[in-house]
């Protein structure tokens, strides 16, 4: 079905406020995504929370990765090749439900969001495309 | 011989599982995701309709695998899979028992058919597959199914074309129609609707477009195994892509009928669809 690859993965870039977990990001945060993994272990876990600066040095995470696992940024994560259900590990951890780590990455407050969802959630208009602008 | 006699599909939302797993079916929030469980929980008691086995089709969704091993299509053959653990311990539900004989017949069937199949004899299975038993009976002391795994990864891109998941419930409906046994098989498909859990973008939800998808699984199957990737992202977000593991239930039916239809928004990100239909070969 797909004929060219290229194209293929060209138009998951034309979605706003979207990303795709391809090859290359899969390739980017291998490490990072590992990382999250690893807080599976309740022992883990424990040794993250206590010192997570320590618990970064035994992992081949980049330096901007370790600065935006550190400042919580999953925007910027996903960028750097964290996928949403490792990075669940993280905000887990932290005790975040995927409702409020979700909307972090929305600029919207926890309250914005959850209002939005129980009035149907985001609607597709405007945001399907960046070139249509649909 | 074995037969399927139906197809169920729903969301596998988390939350589900908690409702269940915490006793909430009764508040505000829960009530309507509940109330359209109600029917099949019924129908799936009775006697003519109460599978034997489920064929149930879910992705992991990094709890029983990382980013070492990326299977595409996979099968469980193993005897049982325990509820994995995924960061808050294991859900309290019962170990997952299959149909390992099956299983084995289904994986053989279809790799001599072309779908090259990772076989999997342990792992722990995540909430894509314990939130639908959940959702259909319950919490009973032992799940009141057999259930073979069947594993699509939904996560790492590129995925299978919703055609190529339409094709391989065909083949699973060869395999298992070749099985000695005389068994009473139902088919699930899982995971969406329309839902992003990422990004600028998430909390996207497309009602109008999920209604579409569930018409035209009786009306329109064919359309449905058309769409491609790039439209299930622009129309029903990021994560509503795993739909195309409702094709793989799809394709394992003859002329499908719509028993039941269950739609609601919001089950905390998502949007959960629920649907039965029966099989007419
Ligand atoms: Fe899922």
């Amino acid at each position: 079905m797909v004929k060219n690859l290229k194209n293929y993965k060209e138009e998951f870039k034309d979605i706003p406020g979207t990303r795709v977990f391809t090859t290359e990001l899969a390739r980017k945060g291998y490490h990072l995504n590992q990382f999250c993994m690893s807080l599976m272990k309740p022992e883990n876990r424990k040794e993250w929370l206590a010192d997570e600066k320590a618990y970064l040095d035994g992992w081949k995470v980049t330096a901007e990765q370790r600065d935006a696992l550190l400042a919580r940024d999953y925007n910027r994560l996903l960028e750097l090749g964290g996928n949403i259900y490792y990075l669940a590990k993280v905000f887990s951890t932290d005790g975040l439900s995927f409702v409020q780590a979700v909307s972090t990455m929305t600029g919207m407050s926890v309250d914005d969001y959850k209002a939005m969802m129980d009035a149907g959630g985001r609607s597709p208009d405007g945001v399907r495309s960046i070139k249509e602008g649909t | 011989m074995a037969k399927i006699s139906a197809g169920v599909a729903t969301s596998h939302v988390p939350l589900i599982g908690v409702g269940v797993d915490q006793g909430k079916q009764d508040e505000a929030y829960f009530k309507p995701i509940f109330a359209g469980y109600e029917w099949t929980k019924e129908w799936i008691k009775k006697p003519e309709t109460k599978p034997d086995v489920v064929v149930l089709v879910f992705n992991d969704h990094a709890s029983a695998f990382g980013q070492d091993i990326i299977p595409t299509f996979a099968i469980g053959c193993g005897e049982e899979f325990s509820p994995a653990d995924e960061g808050w311990g294991p859900r309290p539900v019962p170990t997952v028992k299959n149909h390992p004989d099956l299983a084995w017949h289904i994986a053989q069937s279809l790799i001599i058919d072309e779908f090259d199949m990772t076989i999997i004899n342990e792992m722990d299975v995540d909430h894509g597959l314990t939130v639908p038993l959940s959702a259909m009976f319950g919490q009973p002391e032992e799940w009141p199914t057999l259930v073979v795994p069947i594993m699509v990864n939904v996560v790492t891109y590129p995925i299978p074309s919703g055609d190529r998941c339409f094709r391989l419930g065909q083949a699973i409906k060869r395999a298992v129609e070749s099985f000695p046994e005389d068994l009473n098989i139902q088919i699930w498909g899982t995971g969406g609707m329309s839902h992003q859990l990422q990004g600028p973008r998430a909390g996207l939800i497309n009602a109008e477009w999920d209604q579409k998808f569930l018409d035209d699984l009786t009306a329109d199957p064919e359309r449905l195994c058309q769409i491609p990737h790039i439209e299930y992202l622009r129309e029903t977000g990021s994560e509503g892509i795993e739909m195309v593991m409702w094709l793989v239930m799809l394709g394992a039916l003859t002329n499908p009928k719509e028993l039941h239809r269950h739609y609601h928004v919001p089950a905390s990100n998502t949007a959960l669809g629920h649907i039965v239909l029966e099989n007419n070969p």
